[in-house]
């Protein structure tokens, strides 16, 4: 199996997860599986495989910039970081569906977060983090012991 | 059936080999459950890196130690159902299991990283660091299968056993035997510094999965037989124990046992004169 091959179906398998995210409204419980379980857990795999199978082999390290930049000059490992984010970001995001069913955020706030952190992961955190204190202070405010 | 060589929790209705396992040693089982965990990186590891160490993938030696040593903590997992009540809850207990997963967990770092860098990881005398290492992990890989020998013995001691007799003599033997054969041939292996045994200059490969050399003596083949008596021993004494009379189940485990030991001795011995275990068809 060729690394584009590779790159091509953990984008699909990754994309599909979005999409499952996006009607998670209808099967809460499946979505968070597949999503937040089945799939990272997949891209793990393929990450995991890659790493230990090109890291020693690779220029660079994690100590400077410059050390960084030349990690990815190896496609296998530029391959890797890409599934690490496919990874992380499906996995932020169903995080983020799974705490905002829990804490009754409605779904339709949490639409634009998980947008953002399909296209830009952390923006995507950091809105979701906004939110969710928005309504914890909310609440805290219409608590009647503290109106005294 | 009168023999009680299940073991099982009878009152659980929904019976689960997981939660069994789980429930006789967690640790044990939660450390077979992570190295499997390791098989699935290992396979993507292997289907992508074409370095090969003499002649095989690189990859093929950790994913065997993978699913040998996971087999092997989940069997003792298994067993430990069997050792006298209360064991696993005591403090020396809790500081030899420890120290065993440890030293599963040393091997795997070690073979994985020999592998990710290429190189030979045991028989590697090539810089004084990995000859010390492979040292090292020589007593450590004493140590790990060290927990077959003290099971065996706890399992054999352990009278008040509801096991069926014959089997519990299968197991403890099947467990003891595996310590002393498997330090036997890999302590001749380790200091006759390679498996292999007769030169050859083909290049035949070796059999399926387990590659062993089919072209020449390979000592591996008694190292196999001799780390699986604990599953070969006890398998016969399952079958004994519900098809056969107590005192004749009982002696048919003990014959087993000498004849078993006996097949890891000849194993041994024609791998030392150079022939190999499954020869090269015509």
């Amino acid at each position: 199996m060729n690394l584009d091959a590779i790159f091509q179906l953990a984008s699909t398998i990754a994309l599909a997860g979005w999409v499952l995210l996006l009607v998670s409204p209808i099967a809460p419980t499946f979505a968070d599986r597949i999503s937040g379980l089945l799939i990272p857990a997949l891209l793990a795999v393929a990450y995991a495989g890659l790493v230990l199978a090109f890291w020693s082999r690779a220029d660079g390290g994690f100590d400077n910039l410059p050390n960084v930049m030349r990690l990815f000059t190896r496609p296998e490992i530029a391959l890797a970081g890409w599934i690490h984010y496919l990874a992380f970001d499906l996995f932020v995001g169903s995080w983020e569906v799974r705490t905002a069913h829990a804490e009754r955020i409605p779904f339709l706030i949490v639409l634009p977060c998980l947008f953002l952190t399909f296209l830009f992961g952390p923006a995507g955190y950091l809105a979701f983090t906004g939110v969710r204190s928005a309504r914890a202070m909310t609440l805290l405010a219409r608590t009647p012991s503290l109106q005294s | 059936m009168t023999a009680d060589v299940f073991g099982a929790r009878q009152h659980s209705r929904h019976f689960s080999f997981g939660a069994e396992v789980f429930a006789r040693e967690a640790f044990y089982a939660g450390a077979a459950l992570c190295l499997a965990a390791l098989i699935a990186p290992t396979v993507v590891a292997m289907a992508l890196d074409a370095r090969t160490l003499a002649g095989v993938n690189v990859w093929l030696k950790p994913l065997r130690f993978e699913v040998g040593l996971a087999v092997y903590l989940a069997t003792l997992a298994w067993f430990a159902g069997w050792l006298p009540p209360g064991i696993t809850t005591t403090r020396w207990y809790r500081i030899y299991s420890a120290s065993v997963v440890s030293a599963v967990a040393a091997e795997m770092i070690w073979i994985g990283g020999a592998a990710s860098l290429g190189i030979a990881s045991h028989f590697n005398e090539s810089s004084p660091i990995l000859a010390w290492t492979y040292r090292l992990m020589g007593g450590l890989a004493v140590l790990l299968t060290s927990s077959a020998l003290v099971y065996g013995i706890l399992i054999l001691r352990n009278r008040n056993s509801r096991l069926d007799p014959a089997f519990r003599l299968s197991v403890g033997l099947g467990l003891v035997l595996t310590f002393v054969l498997t330090v036997a041939v890999a302590g001749y292996m380790a200091s006759s510094g390679g498996h292999f045994v007769g030169g050859s200059s083909t290049n035949a490969p070796g059999a399926p999965l387990m590659d062993w050399a089919r072209d020449r003596g390979d000592l591996r083949v008694a190292h196999f037989f001799a780390t699986h008596a604990m599953h070969f021993i006890p398998a016969f004494g399952f079958l004994t124990a519900v098809s056969l009379p107590a005192p004749a189940a009982y002696r048919a485990v003990i014959g087993f046992s000498v004849v078993f030991t006996g097949f890891v001795g000849y194993s041994f011995g024609d791998a030392l004169m150079g022939h190999p275990f499954f020869a090269v068809s015509p």
